[in-house]
């Protein structure tokens, strides 16, 4: 460019922004962002316009098309309710974004939230009261006992649409080539260690079993297991830290011989929740604790070989981690849109033959049917009935992977997540989980009663 | 960590002064070494011991070694990278891996584009960059000019508080600075998810108003009053004589904006969470670590490209950037 | 008047940008400290509640003792070393062009893309650098993975990605020493480390003190190694200030706790950058 076409150049763009500078100092001008506020005006005649989370992501290009497909054809069963966004961030629940988000106003009408940060967004105020509503949604009343995890004070603040409790997700085709037999996985812990140990044998870059130890899921997975053997975190009234016991140390003290005394557990730490999930699906790792949805999310969003994979029960469990998640209203929507989110939700979740349980579409779009969630409806009712019935006549997953796992957990009580501080309470116990799986010395008793005295002076301060 | 700050005068050669960059790098181009070992001015080694036969076996050595070890620590890695990209998750997994990729492929690359989005994603960083950059000019170089040429009352006290601003890093008021954009205080604009949030924030820059200032402050004052005595106004002064004159520094800020912008993570982290609205480098982070391997890195790859690119076109000025002031981050 | 007028007009837009996104959030953020809300509900004053919040947080410690650590390791491998890069680039004669712009290049690169890059290194079975050590018979590190050196992995990245700017603006100002200096030197007999004390350091003690001061106050921010590497662990070895800030605002939904600490970091930040414009002064003087 000769010099005085640059000078030229940089004249007309130096024009243009002193342009946009006096605009920019005049009143009259509103930045862009219609689509940006849930809390759009809406009346009880006009139109309601909402936004909604969780779209698949476009690697999981099958439920995204379902799902594009649901959001269509709900607004024309709805001609004045109008989805003026579906958000596709995933996972649905980020916790890196949620809070930002919720903090920012960007929170969606229809939010998703998974089970551990229920109580404290009840406990915050962060979402809408529905009680009122709830009458108006046909299969409400068919509801199992997962939605008293929604429920606080006699008031109902979100809808569970998935839920499932944890078990024992392995490899195997790892199993097969370890010399395991795959149809009998382990059923107890020691059982658990000998085959991680067979596994890691296999060579470098195998991993026996898999545990997260960071971002609040460390915590997350060691209360699974402490669940299982029978502990709790907290006592009965929730005021006090009730894991440093046997059953607490049991957990680590296995997962400490299985890093260090075995060497089966890698050397890599899993500190989200898709890390371990990626690897999982990588195909060199045996076995991880998951409930039954791992192993959809291993085949639909990380591309795993699904038929490699099975869930079992989960060793010697006493009690089961209740694991899922459901929908929660923006507390700032307006009663129009609360009743249209509401619809939504029922529309593609909770509705038999209807979104995600149109077993007949999921069936022929390439997607899974047969696996035993979501687990919604009591057993008895009719919407549960009518669930299992599409389920069973459109199965084509070979029932072989969650058999045992639905046999397993039989008559396993379910256990919810401790209180409203559970993400608190979570970050507190990553660094006995880290800690154990990072130094060789780590003092197990000692890591427990530090994490204790934190919970408890946290329970404390919060009252 | 974009932390923009100043360092003390112009440090290039003899008489280096006032709008020194273009002449920076004019010398820098003549001062190339063309032969053998020959000093065009004097360092800490005399050109006496350099020229010594013991004093060349060393510096052959020296040479070697840091050409290596430079190769070895910054080019090697990004070797790595872009043939990692050519590799398959399996191969990736390899032990021990492969010093080339298997064979030549951009399949990955392809698969990145699409799966992350990442046109989408380097448009809008290249959207507020633009934007960035724009507003960074106007409102800066207004700004600056009046405060060197037109004097204002409390003028002063406007410049010191700009300048004070350089002592509270961005990253230290992220919270606070977050919750206003989300709700402009008196306007009431949600600027989430909007360039503007990007755009704004980047002109409220207190060091290249001092570095235009410092600049326009060497303008001689007879250039500005020959054209006041034949009735030029202000805008025009600012238009026809300031901005031709200052080309060099206007360069300067320009690159400084750009790449700040295009670099910067923590502020658009906040402000961009919406997944059609993300920079390269969020949406890269968010989507990481759900991709498979190989395609992780050729996104890496592509995100890196349009920097590297701009720093080979702008080598020089970008050089004479950080001499004009420093870019520190 | 007239000209008052004007230059608030051209003063305008820059007024604006500063007062809302700048002199605006550092009041704002001292307010929201001593405050508590949920952005639902109208908010509340509660005095130092917020400060002693996080000074009991069990992390507030380790996120100090971590933020001063990485400093502290920063400035041996990111201080020092670009000046000793430098002054040998400077004595070389050849090839100056090509090292000058590789020592640049990952400084061009995004943090994150950086960063990413650096995890897929540090993976412990299959890594880079586990290769490499295993390639000369050394024993496999765990980088990210042990509290032992996680943070100096972080350190490493850092380093990595920022050491070309200080090796540049050493270069420029080496540049400038009158040569000289240097005979003169030599002339009384100075070897060359003795020139390098006697002169260099001298003449360019002023630039080092300049980049000590803005290299602190650069890496006692440092977020986006923990944020995208290490989540803060493993057992908070690596969480830092404003990786714990940012925690509060968005994962404990705690903003007013973040912006607590935010103004305990504003204060000592405060500290390095009255020392750093005090010797910038001196030096116009």
């Amino acid at each position: 460019m000769t010099r005085s076409g640059y000078r030229r150049t940089a004249g007309l763009l130096l024009a243009t922004a002193l342009g946009l500078t006096a605009s920019a100092c005049g009143t009259d001008e509103a930045p862009a962002g219609d689509d940006a506020q849930p809390a759009a005006e809406g009346s009880a005649a006009g139109p309601v316009s909402i936004t909604v989370n969780c779209m698949p992501p476009k690697t999981n290009k099958a439920q995204r098309a379902t799902f594009q497909e649901d959001l269509d054809a709900f607004q024309k069963l709805n001609p004045n309710i109008k989805i003026t966004k579906a958000t596709d961030a995933f996972p649905c629940y980020e916790p890196r974004t949620f809070e930002a988000k919720l903090a920012g106003g960007q929170l969606e009408t229809v939010f998703y939230v998974n089970f551990p940060n229920v109580g404290r967004l009840m406990e915050s105020g962060q979402a809408a009261d529905i009680t009122p509503y709830v009458g108006e949604l046909k299969t409400f009343k068919d509801y199992n006992a997962s939605i008293d995890i929604f429920k606080k004070d006699g008031k109902i603040y979100g809808l569970p649409t998935d839920g499932y409790g944890m078990g024992l997700v392995y490899n195997r085709d790892v199993f097969t080539k370890a010399g395991l037999d795959p149809g009998t996985p382990p059923r107890t812990w020691a059982e658990v260690q000998a085959a991680a140990k067979k596994i890691a044998a296999l060579g470098p870059g195998y991993v026996g079993f898999g545990e997260y130890s960071g971002n609040n899921v460390g915590g997350w997975h060691f209360t699974a297991s402490l669940y299982g053997r029978g502990g709790d975190v907290l006592t009965p009234d929730g005021r006090k830290a009730a894991f440093n016991t046997p059953e607490g140390r049991a957990v680590l003290e296995n997962l400490k011989q299985m890093r260090w005394t075995d060497n089966s557990m890698g050397s890599k730490l899993y500190i989200d929740w898709p890390a371990l999930m990626k690897a999982m699906a990588g195909g060199k790792m045996g076995m991880m604790l998951g409930a039954p949805d791992v192993l959809i999310g291993l085949r639909n969003d990380f591309q795993a070989k699904f038929d490699n994979y099975a869930v079992t029960a989960m060793p010697e469990a006493k009690a089961l981690f209740n694991g899922g998640a459901g929908y929660m209203i923006n507390p700032k929507a307006t009663p129009e849109q609360i009743r249209a989110g509401l619809k939504w939700i029922e529309y593609e979740f909770l509705t038999p033959g209807k979104g995600q349980l149109d077993y007949v579409r999921a069936k022929g779009a390439g997607l899974t049917v047969g696996q035993p969630y979501p687990d919604l409806y009591g057993a008895d009712t009719p919407s549960g009935q009518e669930v299992l019935k599409l389920r069973t006549e459109n199965a084509n997953v070979d029932p072989a992977q969650f058999a045992l796992w639905a046999e397993g957990s039989k008559g396993i009580p379910p256990k919810a997540e401790p209180g409203p501080y559970a993400q608190e309470i979570y970050a507190i116990l990553d660094t006995p989980m880290s800690a154990v799986l990072t130094r060789q010395d780590a003092d197990i008793d000692q890591l427990l009663a530090d994490a204790e005295a934190k919970v408890n002076a946290l329970l404390e301060k919060k009252g | 960590m974009p932390n923009l700050t100043v360092i003390p005068e112009s440090p290039e050669r003899p008489g280096g002064s006032g709008p020194a960059a273009p002449a920076a790098a004019r010398s820098a181009r003549a001062r190339r070494p063309r032969r053998k070992i020959r000093q065009e001015f004097r360092t800490v080694v005399s050109p006496h011991q350099l020229t010594s036969r013991h004093g060349r076996v060393i510096y052959w050595t020296v040479l070697v070694t840091v050409v290596v070890s430079f190769t070895a620590a910054f080019v090697f890695p990004l070797y790595w990278m872009v043939t990692g990209a050519m590799k398959t998750t399996e191969d990736l997994v390899q032990i021990p891996p492969t010093f080339l990729p298997p064979r030549f492929t951009l399949d990955a690359y392809a698969e990145a584009w699409e799966l992350m989005d990442l046109s989408l994603l380097l448009g809008n960083t290249a959207l507020y960059a633009g934007g960035a950059w724009l507003f960074t000019l106007a409102i800066d170089v207004t700004a600056a000019y009046a405060l060197s040429k037109l004097r204002p009352v409390l003028g002063k006290l406007v410049l010191a508080l700009m300048l004070a601003t350089l002592m509270i890093p961005p990253m230290v008021i992220m919270l606070p600075a977050y919750l206003t954009v989300k709700d402009l205080p008196l306007l009431g604009w949600d600027l989430l998810n909007t360039p503007w949030a990007i755009w704004l924030p980047a002109a409220a820059n207190g060091f290249n108003i001092f570095l235009l200032k410092r600049f326009f402050d060497s303008i001689p004052r007879e250039l500005l009053e020959a054209a006041e005595i034949d009735g030029a106004g202000p805008v025009r002064i600012l238009w026809s004589i300031v901005i031709p004159v200052s080309r060099p520094i206007l360069g300067v800020v320009s690159i400084l904006t750009v790449v700040a912008v295009w670099r910067d993570f923590v502020w658009p982290l906040l402000v961009l969470t919406d997944s059609e609205k993300m920079s390269v480098s969020i949406g890269i982070a968010s989507l990481s670590s759900q991709m498979p391997q190989n395609v992780l890195i050729a996104s890496l790859v592509i995100a890196s490209l349009p920097t590297v690119v701009v720093f080979f076109l702008f080598q020089r000025h970008i050089m004479a950037g950080l001499t004009a002031g420093s870019l520190k981050g | 008047m007239r000209r008052n007028i004007t230059a608030y007009g051209f003063l305008c837009g820059a007024l604006i940008c500063f007062a809302f996104f700048s002199w605006y959030p550092m009041v704002w953020e001292v307010v929201l400290s001593f405050q508590q809300t949920n952005f639902v509900d109208p908010p509340i004053w509660v005095g130092l509640e917020n400060f002693v919040t996080v000074f009991e947080d069990a992390a507030f410690g380790p996120a100090w003792r971590n933020t001063v650590m990485f400093t502290v390791l920063a400035l041996v491998f990111g201080y020092g070393v670009p000046f000793v890069v430098a002054l040998v680039l400077n004595e070389l004669r050849h090839a100056r062009a090509y090292l000058r712009f590789v020592v640049y290049l990952p400084v061009m690169l995004p943090p994150a893309v950086g960063v990413l890059l650096f995890q897929w290194f540090y993976e412990p079975e299959y890594g880079l650098f586990n290769q490499i050590l295993g390639f000369f018979r050394l024993p496999a590190l765990d980088w990210l993975n042990s509290t032992d050196t996680a943070l100096v992995s972080l350190v490493i990245v850092s380093t990595w990605m920022n050491l070309g700017t200080g090796t540049l603006i050493y270069l420029a100002a080496l540049q400038t020493i009158p040569g000289e200096l240097y005979e003169a030197a030599e002339l009384d007999g100075a070897g060359v480390l003795k020139r390098i004390w006697h002169v260099t350091i001298p003449q360019t003690k002023l630039i080092l003190l300049v980049m000590l001061l803005l290299q602190i106050v650069a890496t006692m921010q440092v977020f986006i190694e923990p944020f995208l590497l290490t989540g803060g662990g493993p057992e908070n070895s690596t969480v830092s200030v404003v990786y714990l800030m940012y925690q509060y605002a968005f994962n404990f939904g705690n903003i007013n706790g973040g912006n607590a600490l935010g103004v305990m970091l504003m204060i000592v930040l405060m500290v390095f950058s009255a020392v750093y414009l005090r010797v910038s002064r001196e030096d116009k003087s």
